[in-house]
């Protein structure tokens, strides 16, 4: 799910930024900076929306970098247990099959696929029932439900199951 | 459990409260890279609260799990912040789409690099977004919070976009149970939904 946050961030910055232009200076950086990564608790922040407040630089010690903490909203994307969203499957083996939604990586496994889906090999993998009216393959949109997150440094990847009620293949890649 | 539970406290009293924070390194050697079900609240209990609140909160969702597993199951305001703003996919769609066209005169600058999560969230963000006009769905959904349901189960019904109210309790069953959630208020927020659907 998207959120609308305001983070803080302490932004060190050279000398050789400052002057009349040290806002702009300071704004690219923590864009550059920040979009982009991942956390834990707040997800990927997919883009920054605008800048709350620049409080006052403190120089370091020892060193000629000024401090300036900077609180500044931004969209992130961060998934939960138990949320419900859409994903487009990119990848499908015997083991089950991923998924992406936005930035993040979703793997449904095999066990929480219903069971009158079984696996086909072949030049397009896929899951499909016994009479052939539901096929989930690569570029397939699913609807899943996420049962677990685990958090990188750099990425957070889910574990998803379409096993429950009015879960499943929405949209058929073949039939569009 | 339990023992996560000291582990967690002795962390928070060395690192003191993250609240608000964005200091990614801290985080990062805070907390343990680990994949279970039940692990997101504990870990999210580990930033979020005091240290003498997070034995409470992890033995606290345990019996409560054992009690009712469907309550924690989607409680996903249990764990965020006060300034966390759910956004539905439509109205993401529409924010991160006004960036891009700023984006667009930014590009030229061969030093600036948009990252690769903004696309994928902007074309994941229009391509689930099933509601031309955010705000009519906003106007139609907001007044199911005088019923119970939480800003989050909100966004996610929107983001869904369930055809009854059957779905809803079915793909959201922490509105079900001591909750007692009417389903006549969403029952009909669904019908007003589907006369806003967005022609093919």
């Amino acid at each position: 799910m998207f959120f609308h946050i305001v983070l803080e961030r302490n932004m060190q910055l050279h000398p050789r930024y400052f002057g009349r232009n040290l806002r702009d200076n300071l704004v690219s950086k923590l864009m550059k900076d920040v979009e982009g990564t991942c956390s834990g608790r707040h997800g990927f922040v997919v883009a920054v929306t605008g800048i709350e407040n620049i409080g006052k630089g403190l120089i370091r010690d020892g060193t000629g970098f000024v401090t300036f903490p900077v609180k500044y909203q931004c969209v992130v994307f961060r998934p939960f247990k138990g949320e419900i969203l859409e994903a487009v499957v990119t990848m499908v083996n015997k083991m089950g099959f991923f998924a992406e939604a936005g930035p993040v990586q979703i793997f449904v496994s095999n066990h929480l696929i219903p069971d009158d889906m079984e696996f086909q090999s072949g030049d397009m993998p896929n899951y499909t029932t016994s009479d052939g009216s539901v096929k989930i393959q690569k570029d397939s949109e699913v609807r899943l439900k996420i049962i677990g997150t685990r958090v990188d440094a750099t990425e957070i990847f889910c574990i998803g199951t379409i096993k429950d009620d009015f879960l499943g293949v929405i949209n058929d890649p073949t039939t569009v | 459990m339990s023992d996560k539970g000291g582990k967690a406290g002795s962390l928070l009293s060395s690192k003191g409260s993250l609240k608000g924070k964005d200091d990614s390194a801290a985080k990062a050697k805070a907390r343990k890279v680990q994949f279970s079900t039940e692990g997101l609240e504990s870990i999210m209990s580990n930033g979020a609260k005091s240290g003498g609140k997070v034995d409470k909160v992890a033995n606290g969702g345990k019996s409560s799990a054992a009690k009712d597993p469907h309550q924690n199951e989607h409680r996903v305001d249990q764990e965020l912040p006060e300034n966390f703003k759910c956004l539905m996919d439509c109205e993401a769609a529409v924010m991160l789409q006004g960036i891009q066209d700023h984006m667009v005169m930014l590009s030229r600058d061969p030093a600036i690099k948009i990252p690769a999560s903004f696309d994928k969230g902007l074309h994941y963000a229009k391509s689930s977004s099933k509601h031309s006009n955010p705000e009519s769905v906003r106007n139609i959904l907001e007044p199911l919070k005088n019923h119970g349901l939480t800003e989050s189960e909100i966004c996610v019904i929107a983001n869904v976009y369930p055809e009854t109210a059957d779905v809803v309790f079915a793909l959201l069953p922490s509105l079900k149970g001591k909750r007692g959630i009417n389903s006549q208020p969403i029952e009909d927020s669904m019908n007003e939904l589907a006369k806003l659907k967005q022609p093919m």
